[in-house]
């Protein structure tokens, strides 16, 4: 659920819904949902000194109930 | 979603007048409300949190509601501590109007009521209504309300131990306080 929830979110801000994966990754310290947006969509879905990212955290920790969970905002170009 | 709150209906398709022109047009507010209530709606189905939203255009401006049916728990996690899940969520539902339309929405979320910017305002109208009931004057029709004003007065009137009920239909609905 949260990492259809988040991946909503994201869709819902970008220029390039299409482009949105999320990824649902576990460890130890809990849930990591990564995601990916079109690289044009990097700055919106971050947003002025990361304040888009830091409200995308806030709504998937409110909705994960205690539960640990991590967003990740991925940055392809730079891993490839 | 209700579909109540189209009071604003009435007004569209006029023309801006010349001192209005610099204000959002009705029509664009609108459409930042239902843009915004997809956007709202489709979280809460997705995380099936029990909400009904309630989109109303005032004072140049959307305002979107979310209330809860029936239990308020689910939507009390997306108010947060202090309204903070409130702001990140207004702060993306801007965004999403912004990448849908291409106009910077300055919509007002309110989630359970947590603003109450106006609740303070329906607490005295609800206060009002019961002391004009109390000095014998019969049921006491009041303006026409959104759902979500109407939840706020008939909780008011009731903590007071009077009795509510909405009557009408559309813009038309509004609250009758009685002594039951």
């Amino acid at each position: 659920m949260l990492a259809e929830a988040l991946e909503h979110l994201v869709r819902g801000i970008v220029d390039n819904p299409d482009d949105v994966t999320v990824e649902a990754k576990s460890n130890r310290r809990g849930e990591i949902l990564e995601v990916r947006v079109h690289q044009d969509d990097l700055g919106r879905v971050i947003g002025r000194q990361g304040r888009t990212a830091r409200a995308l955290r806030t709504v998937v920790a409110a909705l994960a109930e205690g539960e640990p969970v991590r967003v990740d905002v991925i940055d392809t170009d730079r891993r490839r | 979603m209700t579909s109540e709150s189209t009071a604003v209906n009435a007004s569209e398709g006029t023309e801006p007048e010349d001192e209005s022109a610099r204000q959002t047009p009705i029509n664009r507010l609108e459409e930042e409300g239902d843009v915004a209530a997809d956007y709202l709606e489709e979280l809460l189905d997705i995380a099936d949190i029990d909400g009904d939203i309630d989109i109303e255009v005032r004072n140049g401006r959307s305002y979107l509601s979310v209330v809860a049916e029936e239990s308020a728990e689910g939507l009390d996690a997306l108010v947060g501590q202090d309204g903070e899940v409130l702001e990140a969520l207004q702060e993306l539902t801007r965004l999403s109007v912004l990448a849908s339309t291409g106009y910077r929405s300055r919509l007002v979320l309110d989630i359970n009521g947590y603003r109450g910017e106006r609740s303070t305002a329906l607490q005295e109208i609800a206060e009002n209504a019961v002391a004009e009931v109390k000095a014998g004057k019969g049921p006491v029709h009041l303006e026409p309300m959104s759902s979500y004003e109407r939840k706020i007065v008939h909780d008011a009137v009731a903590d007071l131990g009077f009795v509510s009920e909405s009557e009408g239909e559309g813009a038309q609905r509004h609250i009758v306080v009685s002594a039951g």
